[in-house]
């Protein structure tokens, strides 16, 4: 089950973290959502790797971390999807699909004339997409 | 576990370093510092120590590239329970330290430090160096036997070199030592064991296995001896055959630390780290290692003891010796198995450790978030320790993560980027980062949060306060009021436990941003002087109303910026603001400018700012000496401690703040500003040395002078030097509105007063005339006062040499000042003019003698019969009084051109009641021009002839002046010109130039008879008398007639009533220019009564002049002059004569 999604600014500055769960975890999920930029970061400044897939998004499993796994989205604005989840065995092309799904959410939330960019994002739809998002997304089943 | 391990620890000389006797801290630091430095000795240095008693078992030992590697511990350590295991934990020598003023009795340095040497029963070399020694101790003999090494005192060189000898006599002691052990018969009977083997007792089966396994082990420790004695290749042998024996045996833990030690000898033997196919070996056998020390693990001591810290240990060994960015993800999945692990340490210590190099590692690695996680476990570890050393520990590394979550404190900010804001305001990435990144505000509210706690409980007031006010400042609008109150609690406790002044690098509370530099009042403006010119002020800083002028002069580089100048000794003031965004009263014990420049004294103030508010505050101070002065902020005591606020943070706050960065704008949510930044910058300030000051006041009160329309007054202004310098220069100018109505400042007075010493006063008149009120001024109830008076500019400078000054400066001049004093003028619309007529008034001349007093002026306007006044002209002028004051208008002409002394003659005054309106005539003679002259008349241009004319009416009304009386004390002129100007512009010619001929009659005088009879049935000897008025000969027919009062001609006709003789019409005559003929004839009146002489001439071949004069159109037109009529009374009896006719 997905825990925590955030949109992470360009800047590294969060623009909206979620967490999907009862327990009072926000601070831990917090902790892994920033300490993932480190990773990120990484990634994105040594892109060596990635020499067939040089337009790719999706950055895959960005690290393992107790329970649960962190997965990686970055835009072409280097906007970073965080993607928390307690599945430990996920397919990648479920993640992917996710993402996508994500990111249109986050584009239809931008585009609103009303949003400055930058700012955190505050629109009561876009949370609600995302929670139905989440809601219709379960890896353990695709596993 | 060990904090700080690697692959090459294995290989390290462990020397416990104590210190011994009385030492101080530092000193004993310092000691240890040198001795850290000498941490490696090259084998090939110690061979003048080493001696071979017998072969050395470390038959490998390169000789020429080796070296011993030492590892101080510096303060000592407890032996470890896995020393067995590995040799290198063992404590193999021990230096004490002793610094010999402080404890001079070496004998008992001696003794102390055999007591200390007896906790490690493991060492085998032991040695005291004994620092500065005196005289008498390195006399004592005893001392080598004591194991004392004695340092005599010298330079830092030389005690470097002795204490480098020292080291590779310790090496080579202590390679010696390695050969004995390793010599010695392993049939000692000693049974290697580590805590992992089982304690209580020994079962048969295990005493078998344990003596099954100790061939291997001592192969394993052999190998270990090697490895310290730095020989590599004698260390592989040896851990080959432990390995293959401990395979054999199935002794995995000690199969892992052979492979262990075999990797850092394959390391020390080929010295090369980055060579691919060494790490992949590397790699490969340290997992290896990894998988067996799991192996080794025991279900049955799980509880007591586990191999999992050497599993860990070894994970981050291998992750240290791959720690680099390209190898990022392999290091980042050793560190994330060397987490997880974490959890089934026993120890705390362990995990503490554990966690502190896997931060360590990442931080390495350039993760530093990560790093500042693991920092923060690390912390939170420490801190359920309870006790304040762990509380400190926990506050110091909290304090390591504050760089990646952007909270930290400003203390830990290396000082030169503090100077990264540009000059146009333009932020560096670093600041946006930072600003960026401190959206992490669930964080970074936490970490704060901890590193107060640890404070508090380490009992760090100035830590704590920083921490709170770092929180507070930052994040007040996440925090509830009562938080808030919480936290101002926080830093007032805090401050109640330190000193008295404590600084504080964090700002706390207020917000303090640069409202303002209020200008110099008018009165204090500095004028920069040009040198070398005598009106200094010119061109220099701008002197009208405009702070820019596009004409300044583009040579000076900081144009860009204002400037601003303060004078030595003169206070200054600075506007600030602050806001206290939170929900409690802030008292600001004292807040005052902070200026780094050190040539400024400010005055500290108090303040009290209610809950959410704002305040703008004046903080003032005097510069003391000369030079720039830089103001980055204020110096702010509040909450018990000083801290300095600098204005660009908050002006960066702001900007984050406008662009939605930052999570509020203090000063908004307090209600100050409109939302928009103002962005202040601090201009580039300089201080000039003490300068003249002037200042000025109007005797008889500042108020406003009140006066009517055109009234005249002289004022007093009195300007007093109250600076320190004597005034030098002085140059009264004027500006600003109604300049003309100043007539004349008596500026000589001040010019003769100078220099004006300090405390010198002068008083300067200056003559006011009230300018005319427009008809906006009429409108307006309330005159305005300051906008329309004019000012007075007083340019004043000091010496041009300072003679404090020194002499590199004396190129510069000392600027100037400018003392601006506004002449308040209050005007009341006094006698307003309604209208100017022209009027022409035509009276006859009587026939008789010209009396010869044409010369003489008088006050009244005196009609000469004997010429008459044809074409004489009156101004009309229509005057009004509005005020509820009487007025008296008196007219005065200037006659300067009738005759030569300009004499001035009034006229008498005509009194106007208030609310009446009364005319005023002033008569236009005493104008003519003598000579009629071509200047006038025949100019080529029409606009030349246009701008004569009204360069001549001008020259008219000028002489015309109408004064005004009112009351006893003013006075005034009317403002008639424009008035008179467009009553005159018609007929000025008129006024102005005489006709060309004048004619006038008279009785030949009968010196008998008197003067001026004419009798009737007498005959008359008459004269006419034309005067050629031109500069040029006029022929003409002269021709005379006379009229009854009826207006018929008496002469011709029918019924003539007058015989004449001589010739009366058609006469031709010559007049030479300027010059006058007379033409005599008789007349017989034969019936009394009133008869008027007419003379008219015609000319004959009139110039253009005349034809210009008598305005012909056409050249052919002929040109026909007519004097005055003259009147001639008949009477019948004999006394008849002429009355003389006053018009007034």
């Amino acid at each position: 089950m997905i825990v925590c999604i955030a949109v992470v600014g360009h800047q590294n500055n969060p623009l909206y973290i979620q967490s999907f769960t009862e327990a009072d975890d926000a601070l831990k999920l917090h902790h892994i959502v920033h300490c993932s930029l480190d990773v990120v970061d990484e990634r994105v400044n040594n892109p060596k790797k990635s020499g067939p897939m040089i337009n790719e998004t999706f950055l895959g499993l960005l690290y393992p971390t107790e329970n649960y796994k962190v997965y990686g989205y970055l835009t072409n604005t280097k906007v970073k999807f965080i993607l928390v989840t307690t599945d430990l065995d996920v397919r990648d092309a479920d993640v992917r699909n996710f993402f996508r799904r994500f990111h249109s959410a986050y584009l239809d939330a931008v585009s609103n004339p009303f949003h400055v960019p930058g700012k955190k994002i505050t629109s009561k739809t876009f949370a609600e997409r995302v929670s139905t998002i989440v809601k219709s997304v379960s890896f353990n089943t695709a596993g | 576990m060990e904090p700080d391990v690697s692959i090459e620890t294995s290989s390290m000389i462990r020397i416990a370093v104590l210190p011994v006797g009385e030492i101080h801290l530092h000193l004993f630091r310092k000691y240890a510092g040198m001795l850290g430095r000498h941490h490696k000795i090259e084998l090939s240095t110690i061979t003048d120590f080493y001696k071979a008693d017998q072969k050395s078992p470390f038959s490998q030992q390169p000789w020429e590239s080796g070296s011993l590697r030492f590892k101080f511990i510096v303060g000592g350590s407890p032996p470890s329970p896995w020393e067995d295991f590995q040799s290198n934990r063992k404590i193999h020598g021990v230096i004490g330290i002793c610094h010999c003023p402080s404890s001079p009795d070496l004998g008992s340095v001696a003794e102390q430090f055999a007591m200390a040497c007896k906790g490690y029963s493991s060492s085998v070399v032991q040695r005291c160096f004994v620092f500065s020694p005196g005289d008498t101790q390195l006399a004592d003999r005893n001392n080598n036997k004591n194991k004392l090494v004695l340092f005599p005192p010298a330079d830092q060189r030389t005690q470097e070199i002795h204490l480098q000898t020292m080291m590779q006599e310790i090496a080579a002691s202590l390679l010696m030592e390695f050969e004995k052990w390793v010599l010695r018969p392993e049939s000692g009977g000693i049974i290697l064991k580590t805590p992992l083997d089982s304690q209580a007792s020994l079962s048969s089966e295990e005493v078998i296995k344990a003596k099954k396994r100790r061939l291997g082990r001592a192969q394993k420790t052999t190998g270990d001896y090697c490895l310290l004695a730095g020989s590599p290749v004698d260390a592989n042998a040896h851990y080959s055959t432990a390995l293959e024996l401990a395979r054999l045996t199935g002794d995995y833990f000690w199969y892992a630390g052979a492979m262990e030690g075999g990797v850092c000898a394959l390391l020390m033997d080929k010295a090369v780290h980055r060579d691919p196919a060494i790490e992949e070996e590397v790699k490969y056998r340290y997992n290896s290692v990894i998988v067996h020390y799991r192996k080794s693990f025991i279900q049955d001591n799980a509880q007591r003891v586990s191999p999992l810290s050497f599993e860990l240990e070894a994970t981050l060994k291998l992750a240290r010796f791959l720690c680099r960015r390209e190898l990022a993800k392999e290091v980042v999945d050793l560190l994330t198995a060397a987490a997880d692990g974490a959890k089934s340490l026993i120890d705390a210590s362990d995990r503490l450790i554990l966690y502190i190099e896997i931060a360590r590692l990442y931080g390495t690695l350039g993760y530093h978030r990560k790093a500042a996680f693991f920092s923060r476990q690390v912390a939170q570890l420490y801190l359920q320790q309870e006790n304040s050393l762990a509380a400190i520990s926990a506050m110091q590394v909290l304090a390591l993560t504050t760089k990646a979550y952007r909270v930290q404190s400003r203390a830990s900010i290396p000082k030169d980027t503090g100077s990264c804001i540009g000059d146009n305001g333009k932020m560096n990435h670093e600041l946006v980062v930072s600003l960026f990144e401190s959206q992490w505000s669930t964080l970074q509210m936490v970490v704060l949060k901890e590193i107060l706690l640890s404070a508090v409980r380490a009992g760090d007031p100035l830590a704590a306060w920083s921490a709170a006010a770092r929180l507070l400042r930052s994040y007040y609008p996440l925090i509830t009021p009562s938080g808030q109150n919480g936290l101002a609690t926080a830093l007032n406790n805090s401050a109640e436990r330190l000193p008295s002044g404590t600084h504080c690098p964090d700002p706390a509370l207020p917000f303090v941003r640069l409202h303002s530099f209020p200008l110099h009042p008018s009165q204090m403006d500095i004028i920069k002087r040009t040198p070398g010119r005598p009106d200094w002020w010119a061109g220099s800083a701008p002197s009208g109303p405009f702070i820019y002028t596009p004409f300044t002069k583009g040579d000076q580089t900081t144009t860009t910026k204002q400037d601003l100048v303060w004078v030595v000794g003169e206070p200054v003031q600075v506007l600030v603001e602050l806001a206290n965004p939170c929900g409690f009263d802030l008292l600001v014990n004292s807040i005052y400018l902070s200026v780094h420049s050190g040539n400024f004294d400010s005055f500290p103030i108090t303040v009290t700012l209610p809950p959410n508010s704002s305040k703008v505050i004046t903080l003032s101070g005097i510069p003391t000496k000369t030079g720039p002065v830089s103001i980055p902020g204020c110096i702010v005591h509040c909450f018990g401690v000083v801290t300095e606020h600098f204005f660009k943070d908050v002006d960066n706050l702001l900007l984050g703040a406008q662009q939605g960065l930052v999570i509020s704008d203090p000063f908004r949510c307090c209600g100050s500003g409109n939302g928009k930044v103002k962005n202040t910058n601090v201009p580039s300030i300089t201080v000039v040395p003490s300068l003249p000051l002037l200042v000025s006041r109007t005797v008889g009160g500042d108020g406003a002078v009140i006066l009517y329309e055109g009234e005249i007054r002289e004022v007093w202004i009195s300007i007093a030097n109250a600076g320190t310098v004597a005034v030098e220069q002085a140059h009264v100018s004027l500006s600003g509105k109604n300049q003309e109505s100043v007539i004349s400042i008596g500026s000589e007075a001040l010019e003769s007063a100078l220099p004006l010493k300090p405390g010198a006063e002068v008083t300067i008149p200056v003559t006011l005339k009230a300018w005319q009120l427009g008809l906006a001024d009429l409108d307006g109830s309330r005159p305005m006062k300051d906008s329309s008076s004019p000012m007075l500019l007083i340019h004043y400078a000091g010496p041009t040499e300072n003679h404090r000054e020194p002499p590199a400066t004396t190129g510069l001049l000392p600027p100037g000042r400018r003392l601006v004093t506004p002449l308040n003028i209050c005007v009341l619309q006094g006698l307003s003019f309604v209208k100017a007529r022209l009027l022409s008034m035509e009276i006859p001349a009587h026939v008789g003698q010209i009396s010869d007093n044409s010369t003489h002026t008088d006050r009244l306007v005196k009609m000469d019969p004997y010429r008459g006044s044809w074409g004489l002209r009156f101004l009309e002028l229509e005057l009004s009084n509005p005020t509820d004051v009487v007025f008296e208008v008196g007219v005065s002409v200037n006659l300067e051109n009738v005759d030569q002394n300009s004499s001035e003659f009034d006229y008498p005054k005509t009194r106007i009641d208030r609310d009446y309106t009364a005319r005023v005539l002033i008569p236009l003679e005493h104008f003519k021009l003598p000579i009629l002259d071509g200047s006038f008349l025949v100019t080529n241009s029409k606009s030349n002839k246009k701008a004569e004319v009204n360069a001549s009416i001008k020259d008219l009304i000028s002489k015309i002046k109408v004064r005004w009386v009112s009351g006893r004390n003013s006075s005034g002129e009317l403002h008639i010109k424009d008035a008179t100007q467009a009553a005159l512009q018609t007929s000025v010619m008129d006024v102005l130039l005489p006709d060309p001929l004048t004619f006038s009659f008279r009785l030949v005088d009968q010196v008998d008879q008197g003067q001026g009879r004419v009798l009737a049935h007498e005959m008359t000897p008459m004269e006419v008398m034309v005067r050629n008025n031109t500069k040029d000969l006029i022929s003409m027919s002269l021709s005379i007639t006379c009229r009854d009062v009826a207006g018929e001609n008496c002469i011709e006709g029918t019924n003539s009533a007058v015989l004449w003789s001589g010739a009366l019409s058609g006469m031709k005559v010559d007049v030479p220019p300027l010059e006058e003929i007379k033409h005599a004839f008789s007349l017989y009146f034969l019936v009394p009564g009133e008869y008027t002489l007419l003379a008219a001439a015609v000319i004959d071949d009139p110039n253009e002049i005349l034809r210009a004069r008598a305005r012909s159109s056409s050249p052919d037109e002929p040109i026909f002059c007519r004097g005055p009529p003259y009147h001639v009374r008949k009477k019948l009896d004999k006394t008849e004569h002429v009355v003389m006719r006053n018009y007034s």
